[in-house]
């Protein structure tokens, strides 16, 4: 396979967990591109205009890079914290529409800006990796380290205060659940991931500009997740690298493509109204997978 | 005095046209409760059925090049037929984006994916089939009328007239059929529970398909407008309407037809009150509103608020 069309599926798939953060906790924020073109910019930025991050060797060190990458961290978890307190007081359809809204005055000023490069953007973004597969290898061993993280946070309390909140706000704050903490902490940590992975793709696209923030990509992004479903990790990673690949994968088709794309997402939800990937799935696969030691467990609770 | 009227002009027209969009996502919505994210889209094709039944030739790039209708229609015949043809698409998106969600019990929210693959399918079929080239409503298509008035020294484009005029008409008409007739009431019984407007007896699948047909229908007429007032700038370009729209209806309250009207008409104003030399941050204005109202009055400003249920 391409490696550059491998890089895109993970970012893809570093998205999609994103929007799921939030969403596993029954917010649906559609804020994700916003923070990632802030951390696209903030990427952009320092490695243009700041020579001392450039180094001496032929490319641009790594080191560089995760500095971006944490000063973007840094501020887009900043930001998401400020906002968060304000627009998680909205609920459901409320939040979706507040959120782009963010997105929107977000590309609008990034448009109108100096610094910013206005509608043209920011070019020659230095490369850290000589070619399509490092920067694949680095992205991949971001997605699996995020994707640890999150399943830890599945498992343990903020992550469980998270799902109860999805299932019922107010049994959750009955049950001495910190609600708008949680949600807050949930809408943080999408800031993060966002911001992060706003760094990755500036240096793999190699410019930057306003329109990499808009709501397509809002859209897109939730798309990730309701298609591989909400309630595990694994959907998300697995609707953003699908979803991502399919129209390259739909390029035989020629300009069919895009609507076959809509198609898939029109009827997707249909078949599959939590998403392709379920935890009820995994309870199903785990006897035959894990053999009899899991079923055995499973026999000794029930 | 003459460029405050000049300015008002402007807002309210533009601001109309916010308003019939914005209408047809909040008729939706207050039977639903989902937005139609394909709205933007069927938007689009009224503007391009309206180009087509007045006469216009499709360009070079599309399935369809060349592609000219044998007869041409004045504009005042050829608008509310593009208006039927919206309708029938927001029908035929009804029956595959809704519908089956609504008939398996699924959660309300997955319309909001399926009706966005709609739109995708929409605005790709319309780009494959008359091409991405933006298509301009000649000049010459309304006829004798003059293409600016002067009304009180102040010089008016013809079209804002006209876009002021038709829109207050539909406004108008919709109030009346809402208030007025047993469908009407019916809407607003079902808005209101549709479990229980369906045990008194009202047909809720019927009541829902009336929404969605008027709803394409005021969005596919104020399609035709705006190609007549600027012009048609692609397949794309009832996308910055649509967001401009679910500006316009949180701004106005969620399921409120009287909110609709006044949120477009304040956002339209608004945008138009921002100085020519930042004229690039004007599509922040009604984001900007947006944003101020959601956090001050969640409920917009003639909107009911939600309320915390068990």
């Amino acid at each position: 396979m391409d490696a550059g069309l491998l890089e895109q599926m993970l970012l893809g798939a570093l998205l999609g967990l994103s929007v799921y953060l939030p969403l596993r906790c029954g917010q649906l924020s559609l804020a994700t591109p916003g923070f990632f073109a802030i951390g696209g910019t903030v990427a952009a930025l320092l490695s243009t205009r700041v020579p001392a991050l450039a180094g001496s060797g032929s490319t641009y060190p790594i080191t560089s890079v995760l500095l971006e990458m944490a000063l973007a961290a840094l501020l887009t978890g900043v930001l998401a914290l400020g906002l968060g307190r304000v627009v998680l007081r909205l609920r459901g359809i409320y939040l979706a529409i507040a959120t782009i809204a963010l997105v929107e005055i977000l590309r609008v000023v990034t448009l109108n800006l100096e610094f910013t490069g206005g509608a043209l953007g920011i070019f020659g973004i230095p490369q850290p990796f000589n070619s399509a597969a490092g920067y694949a290898a680095f992205t991949l061993a971001l997605l699996a380290l995020i994707c640890w993280l999150c399943d830890r946070l599945e498992k343990t309390r903020p992550g469980r205060a998270m799902a109860a909140i999805r299932d019922d706000e107010l049994a959750a704050a009955s049950q001495g659940i910190n609600t708008a903490d949680t949600k807050l902490l949930a809408f943080v940590l999408s800031a993060l991931v966002a911001g992060i992975t706003g760094v990755v793709a500036a240096h793999f696209l190699n410019s930057w500009n306003a329109k990499l923030g808009n709501f397509d990509a809002s859209i897109t992004t939730l798309a990730f997740v309701v298609f591989g479903g909400s309630r595990t990790w694994l959907g998300p990673v697995f609707g953003g690298l699908l979803l991502t690949a399919l129209p390259e994968l739909l390029r035989p088709v020629g300009d069919l493509r895009l609507i076959v794309f809509g198609a898939v997402i029109l009827v997707g939800p249909l078949f599959f109204p939590q998403g392709v990937i379920t935890p009820e799935l995994f309870k199903w696969f785990k006897p035959r997978i894990g053999g009899i030691t899991t079923a055995a467990a499973q026999g000794v609770k029930q | 005095m003459e460029g405050l009227l000049q300015l008002l002009f402007n807002g309210l027209s533009v601001g109309a046209v916010y308003s019939l969009f914005a209408l047809g996502y909040t008729l939706v919505f207050s039977v639903l409760g989902v937005i139609n994210f394909a709205h933007g889209a069927i938007f689009t094709m009224g503007a391009y059925f309206t180009y087509l039944l007045i006469g216009g030739a499709v360009g070079a790039n599309g399935l369809l090049a060349g592609l000219q209708f044998p007869f041409a229609l004045p504009f005042w015949l050829a608008l509310p037929l593009a208006g039927i043809a919206a309708a029938t698409v927001a029908l035929v998106v009804e029956r595959i984006a809704f519908r089956p969600l609504r008939d398996r019990g699924s959660d309300p929210l997955l319309a909001l994916i399926t009706s966005l693959g709609a739109g995708v399918i929409l605005v790709n079929l319309i780009q494959l089939l008359v091409g991405a080239e933006s298509y301009s409503i000649p000049v010459g298509t309304l006829g004798s009328l003059p293409a600016a008035l002067s009304i009180a020294g102040a010089k008016v484009r013809t079209v804002q007239v006209m876009l002021l005029a038709i829109s207050g008409l539909l406004l108008a008409a919709l109030s009346i059929w809402i208030n007025g007739s047993r469908s009407g009431k019916a809407l607003q019984a079902v808005s209101e529970d549709p479990v229980t407007a369906q045990l008194l007896g009202i047909n809720s699948a019927r009541v829902i398909q009336i929404a969605f047909g008027i709803s394409g229908f005021l969005a596919g007429m104020a399609g035709g407008l705006v190609g007549l007032s600027i012009s048609i700038a692609g397949p794309y370009f009832g996308i910055g309407y649509g967001l401009k729209g679910l500006g316009v209806l949180v701004l106005g309250g969620l399921g409120s037809v009287p909110g609709a009207v006044l949120g477009g008409l304040i956002i339209g104003l608004a945008e138009a009150c921002v100085p020519a030399d930042l004229s690039g941050y004007k599509d922040a204005v009604s984001f900007g509103f947006l944003f101020l109202v959601l956090l001050i009055r969640p409920q917009g400003l003639l909107g009911r608020p939600q309320a915390n249920k068990v």
